[in-house]
């Protein structure tokens, strides 16, 4: 599954600690996520979506 | 409790247990040896030194354990020490059921009833209960 995390944090001028902060997670997973080597639960997106203040999930996530 | 969980991250690489993350863990490792060795060096009695002892030991485990509860992981970090926790249980399975192996043969071989460690069949034993309780809790909490 490929996302565009980095893209839309870097769009809100966040770092990885402080959107780690906001999904309850940490930094590691934020970076393991925009590598593209996890993905994240239905919760953990629905964080990250929230947190980048994106308007659908399809925006941030594509199959 | 005395250490808090910021203080702290799992210890992932050499064995269990917790890793000081910032100057406040190792602090807090530090005096609770500083602790130990002044119980030592003071002039009590040899009795008063192992109770002493063994109260420091227990409120550090105690305290440890809180810790080690409250230390938050995120998805990922369950999953990774759920894979690891399981790949460290296969091997020591695998290491106890060649151990109880080879005790019988070579007590067998020798002539004598097969004696075997009864702690490493106790922890077979152990081990199957706890994987049992575990999926049964597992399977009525989901």
């Amino acid at each position: 599954m490929q996302n565009h995390i980095e893209k839309f944090r870097k769009k809100l001028h966040l770092t990885q600690e402080e959107l780690a902060t906001k999904c309850g997670v940490s930094r590691q997973t934020i970076i393991s996520l925009e590598q593209g080597n996890y993905n994240p639960s239905l919760d953990l997106a629905f964080a990250l979506k929230n947190a980048l203040k994106v308007k659908k999930i399809e925006d941030l996530f594509q199959v | 409790m005395i250490g808090k969980a910021e203080w702290f991250q799992r210890r992932k690489y050499l064995g269990w247990g917790l890793y000081p993350k910032t100057w406040q863990g190792w602090v807090y490792i530090a005096v609770f040896i500083l602790i130990a060795i002044i119980i030592q060096i003071l002039p009590f009695t040899t009795n008063t030194k192992l109770i002493s002892t063994i109260i420091l030991i227990a409120i550090l485990l105690i305290d440890v354990i809180h810790i080690m509860l409250t230390l938050k992981k995120d998805e990922r970090e369950i999953k990774h020490e759920a894979i690891a926790d399981r790949n460290a249980l296969w091997i020591l399975l695998a290491v106890l059921i060649v151990g109880i192996l080879y005790q019988s043969v070579t007590s067998s071989l020798k002539g004598v009833v097969p004696e075997v460690d009864y702690f490493l069949i106790a922890a077979l034993i152990a081990a199957v209960i706890m994987k049992a309780f575990t999926n049964m809790y597992l399977d009525k909490r989901d």
